[in-house]
């Protein structure tokens, strides 16, 4: 008998279609379409795809989907690969790099980091900072700061001295100028973060470790 | 081989051209010879404060053009004997005249002859910043006690720090006493942590700074006057000596206001 190439298998989270990662692409495409149009399921059911160490780009994933979902009884709601590129293993990289920067960022300067910047200086007034993580000041923040500027929106902003013009996590801005009794109150070792409600808020640097908890590695 | 310094702030009327010709009258009073580079192209003033403006022949763009050579161009001024000279800028024509390759060779050409070449910059950032650069060993900030000023300064500090120059040094120009102690204006504290370089010194503002600026005069000339003294201090700063900064408390009051101020408490 012929090897079978698409396992199916009953989790916790609900099917999992494995594929076989050996087989040529073509021949994988055509026993999905037949497994999934056999019948058997009455309601519609969620189903993961594990591809193993089968590499394949966005489009190949989007045309397993359709496959899968175009028998109108499944759901694909997560495509699962042990492999992925060069590329993309890079950016993941750099995402969780930590930067330093010794010095004062003045007027006119921006300084930009693709993961989390510690900065061991002023930030002073049009002086901007951009990482696509955390942003830690050890020093004076009087300029403009971008947290998460990716769109990571867990991304926080920690100052000793916290007085900047305007805050951005992610896609969110805050203006200073508005009245903020409370960071004009504790304007030494504030943290800032984007709430439940998706508004940036500011708290005292010691919440910060109940507010992110996963920002622990030690 | 003398020394490049060249004196910005990045915005207009902080005392750029006051402080180029004060500073370098102090220094060739001390004993060096000095010569002021205005590369304000189009805008020269510094001639106008030295009193030289009608001895002018040749100006910094027909040196760089090759029409005279350096020497011919430059002025000296009788007042401070074989001391101090003046490169004037050209009047009839703008800043992309020059460029800072051949502004770095000119300033080479005049270190070789001078102890001390002043440049005045022009204010902004653009084609007479990097010019008024490009030649120079060391930086002067001037700022006044305004926020407009001090903003600007830390953006020209910030570019002065791309540069291939020695830390740039700080001067706070214009103080107001008066405002000064009753904390109206930022005090000399506040500029110096915001900015964080070291200052060099400070200059009182006084009436007579201007009244001599328009007699083409430079202030240093006379002795007695609190803002002159600030100005001969720097320069002795420059040559390496160590001057106390001075006080910016109230002149000294008068026998009656003294016993006044007894009785008032």
């Amino acid at each position: 008998m012929k090897k079978q190439l698409v396992h199916i298998k009953g989790t916790k989270e609900g099917l999992v279609l494995r594929l076989d990662d050996c087989c040529a692409y073509a021949d994988l495409i055509e026993e999905l379409e037949n497994k999934v149009s056999e019948g058997g399921i009455d309601n519609k059911v969620d189903v993961q795809l594990d591809l193993g160490y089968r590499f394949l780009t966005k489009e190949q994933k989007n045309d397993l989907v359709q496959v899968v979902e175009q028998s109108g009884k499944m759901h694909v709601s997560n495509v699962y690969s042990e492999v992925i590129s060069v590329d993309e293993s890079n950016e993941l990289l750099l995402a969780s790099k930590r930067d330093t920067y010794i010095g004062i960022i003045r007027s006119g300067q921006i300084v930009k980091a693709s993961g989390d910047i510690v900065i061991v200086g002023d930030v002073n007034p049009n002086g901007r900072v951009e990482a696509g993580g955390n942003i830690y000041v050890l020093g004076k923040l009087k300029g403009q700061v971008h947290a998460g500027f990716k769109g990571n929106s867990d991304a926080i902003i920690v100052a000793s001295h916290f007085e900047p013009t305007h805050v951005y996590i992610a896609d969110k801005i805050d203006v200073m100028s508005n009245e903020k009794p409370f960071v004009s109150q504790h304007a030494d070792q504030i943290v800032a973060f984007i709430d439940q409600n998706g508004v940036i808020t500011y708290e005292r640097l010691q919440e910060a470790r109940n507010l992110r908890p996963s920002l622990n590695t030690v | 081989m003398g020394e490049a310094i060249v004196i910005t702030s990045g915005k207009g009327g902080v005392g750029k051209t006051t402080t180029t010709a004060n500073l370098g009258t102090a220094l060739a009073l001390q004993g060096k010879k000095v010569c002021l580079v205005d590369t304000d192209i189009g805008l020269r003033n510094l001639d106008v404060v030295l009193g030289l403006e009608n001895r002018i022949i040749y100006d910094l763009v027909d040196v760089i053009e090759g029409r005279c050579k350096a020497h011919q161009a430059i002025v000296r001024d009788k007042r401070v004997d074989e001391k101090l000279f003046l490169l004037p800028a050209a009047q009839t024509t703008d800043k992309n005249a020059v460029n800072p390759e051949q502004m770095k060779s000119l300033i080479d050409e005049l270190k070789r002859e001078f102890d001390y070449v002043l440049i005045d910059c022009p204010a902004g950032i653009e084609q007479g910043y990097r010019n008024a650069v490009a030649g120079a060993d060391r930086a002067i900030v001037v700022t006044t006690p305004e926020i407009s000023a001090v903003r600007d300064a830390d953006r020209i500090i910030g570019l002065l720090e791309q540069e291939d120059i020695e830390p740039p040094r700080l001067i706070i120009n214009r103080i107001r006493k008066k405002l000064m102690n009753n904390g109206d204006t930022l005090d000399i504290n506040d500029i110096t942590t915001h900015l964080s370089i070291d200052l060099l010194g400070i200059i009182i503002e006084s009436d007579e700074v201007i009244s001599s600026s328009n007699k083409g005069e430079p202030i240093v000339m006379d002795p007695n006057n609190k803002a002159s003294l600030g100005y001969r201090n720097i320069a002795r700063r420059i040559l390496g000596e160590s001057v106390p900064l001075m006080s910016i408390d109230e002149d000294q009051k008068g026998v009656f206001a003294k016993i006044k101020s007894l009785f008032s408490r």
